[in-house]
């Protein structure tokens, strides 16, 4: 905070006014709110897939193109679906963004144990691919004519998240992912597949020699978290788009990466973690509007709590 | 021909890039940052090349640049002994966010200055350039190229013939080895991330002060991922990064190519080339790759 302080200074503007256009921006009325949770729900879905990986050991950077090929696969389903009936249309939609996020997910897995590529490499090359990809659909299949922007047709009405929180301006998807976290913070804790995880990424061989196999578990958690990626690809398209934008997913995953790591690896503080990030960034894009402090500010602000967060837990392990 | 001179152009920034990432992981850290120290090196050097109006600047301020990014991931990474990788990322995402930043921050309300830097002209080798052919392909580019090229032969040489560059690979394999000869791992860590750095931000200057002119948001676009791809393919010698980021260069060319001639295959799938490439690359040496032993490896 003060670093972000002493930049808006730099910068001519006085950082007690850009604080409070911030805050403003984050929680200042139900429409900011809403704005704030509909952001922090892909980070907290895609946030917690990767805590479970890198609790793991699975250091797995594939949220990006997880999210960008989730979208694209509830976006595709979407569009084709002949059903009127809402409910069950955003089911078979969502679930087919999960599902494409799960293959994704899967595709790494593969070439990472398959042919022993490290798993951080794999990642993020697919994450190019999967950008790449989106934009091929939205030029051919998937594509609007005539748009002059790489985009898809807007959804048909009945698949649209209603703004259903009441009183505020925000989709469900937010009370889903806090479900998520929870089921997952369970999963990780109180279950036999979660204590595996925790002792794969504590030991390798430990695990081997506990009969747990690091193959098979490194296969599982990518395809959750691909899986939660993929949804929360979904929910974005559907919910705040309602269609697929070309770049809709840029930058989720490294942001997925910070929550996690700011969440302790922990699903459940995953959730204030990522509320976090929400609210910064709504809050950024009002004092931008407000005061004229450019909203780049909130990467700084998050690569700098990274950095001190990586810095930090590291020592008191140590210690 | 054009061709082939494209995928040298490509190349370059590329080459210098993986040339720093080798110094930071035959040391024994993962090169992850190499993306954010390409970016502070393009913005420094547009940044100071602009202002001070010289481009010898602007490139001292490159190296700078990247250097800095350099001793932030040494820090977090041997100080405190943090996980490469992440550390890397969280570079990277700093770096993006404050290259934007300050570039908004110096110009008129919220928007960047528009800055135009006349590219670095092609420095023609006397004689060697009028040669047929191989002339125009090899001695006829601007001085960044010829310096990346330099640099990847002095790289070599420097790895294998001195008592620094033989120190520098021992704290990648046996970092107690070198403690037990009297040196320090850990400074030797830091010094080469650092150094890994300034390499990488001059590649960061190729793209901004010999390709572009200037300077935009995220604009080195994963070209430092790339570069870690093609030092690994080109298992973490100079010369086979060179030969892993021509490849790519010349994957990247060959999609230009194509589009200029109003092929149909599609631009997009065209981009996907050098990630499809260093993806399969990289699958099919598999095994093969040996990483330094001690990579990663905290030291006490």
């Amino acid at each position: 905070m003060l670093c972000a302080a002493i930049l808006i200074a730099l910068s001519g503007h006085n950082p007690l006014t850009a604080f409070a256009a911030m805050a403003e921006g984050a929680v200042g009325s139900a429409h900011q709110l809403g704005v704030a949770l509909n952001k922090t729900t892909p980070y907290l879905l895609a946030g917690s897939g990767v805590a479970l990986c890198f609790r793991a050991g699975v250091i797995n950077i594939g949220a990006e193109g997880q999210i960008a090929v989730g979208g694209m696969g509830t976006a595709a389903v979407a569009l084709a679906l002949p059903i009127d009936a809402s409910l069950p249309a955003i089911v078979l939609a969502l679930a087919g963004g999960a599902l494409a996020g799960a293959a994704w997910a899967a595709l790494a897995a593969a070439i990472h144990l398959g042919r022993q590529v490290h798993e951080v490499l794999v990642t993020l090359l697919l994450n190019f691919v999967a950008a790449l990809l989106v934009q091929q659909a939205l030029a051919g299949p998937l594509g609007e004519f005539g748009a002059g922007f790489l985009q898809s047709p807007r959804m048909p009405a009945a698949v649209w998240l209603p703004r259903a929180i009441p009183g505020l301006d925000a989709h469900p998807g937010f009370l889903i992912a806090i479900v998520l976290a929870a089921a997952l913070s369970f999963l990780l804790w109180r279950t036999r597949f979660g204590f595996s995880l925790r002792v794969a990424g504590a030991s390798r061989p430990a695990a081997a020699y506990a009969g747990f196999s690091v193959a098979g578990l490194t296969w599982k958690v990518m395809l959750l978290a691909g899986a939660l990626a993929g949804l929360a690809g979904g929910i974005e398209v559907l919910g705040v788009h309602r269609r697929l934008i070309e770049g809709f997913s840029l930058g989720f995953g490294f942001k997925a990466v910070t929550v996690a790591l700011l969440g302790a690896l922990e699903p459940f503080a995953v959730i204030p973690a990522a509320l976090f990030v929400g609210l910064l960034e709504a809050g950024a894009l009002s004092m931008q509007r407000q005061v004229g402090v450019p909203s780049s500010l909130v990467a700084v602000i998050e690569g700098l709590t990274m950095l001190f967060v990586l810095a930090a837990t590291v020592r008191r392990r140590a210690a | 021909m054009d061709f082939l001179a494209a995928s040298i152009r490509i190349a370059t920034p590329l080459l210098l890039a993986a040339l720093g990432g080798i110094l930071s992981e035959r040391a024994g850290v993962f090169a992850v940052g190499l993306e954010g120290m390409m970016l502070a090196g393009a913005f420094a050097a547009t940044v100071a090349a602009w202002a001070a109006d010289s481009a010898g600047a602007g490139i001292l301020a490159a190296i700078a640049g990247g250097a800095l990014v350099g001793v932030m991931v040494a820090v977090v990474t041997v100080r405190y002994r943090a996980d490469n990788m992440v550390t890397g990322l969280a570079a990277n995402i700093f770096v993006a966010g404050l290259t934007s930043y300050l570039l908004r921050a110096a110009g008129q309300g919220g928007r960047p200055p528009s800055i135009h830097l006349a590219p670095l002209a092609a420095w023609p080798v006397p004689l060697l350039s009028d040669i047929p052919v191989l002339g125009p392909l090899l001695f006829d580019h601007p001085p960044l190229t010829y310096l990346a090229a330099i640099a990847c032969v002095a790289m070599t040489l420097f790895l294998s013939r001195t008592q620094m560059g033989l120190t520098l690979r021992a704290t990648g394999e046996n970092p107690e080895a070198v403690f037990a000869s009297g040196a320090n791992p850990k400074l030797v860590r830091m010094l080469s991330v650092v150094a890994c750095g300034a390499v990488a931000g001059l590649g960061g200057a190729v793209l901004s002060l010999q390709q572009v002119g200037t300077f935009t948001d995220n604009m080195t676009g994963g070209r430092g991922y790339l570069a870690l791809a093609s030092l690994i393919v080109g298992r973490w010698t100079p010369a086979g990064a060179a030969a892993a980021c021509l490849v790519f260069g010349a994957a990247d060319a060959f999609g230009l190519r194509l589009q200029t001639f109003g092929l149909p295959a599609s631009s997009y799938v065209l981009q996907m080339a050098p990630y499809v490439i260093a993806l399969v690359v990289l699958a099919s040496l598999g095994r093969a790759t040996r990483l330094p032993a001690a990579i990663g490896q905290q030291l006490d």
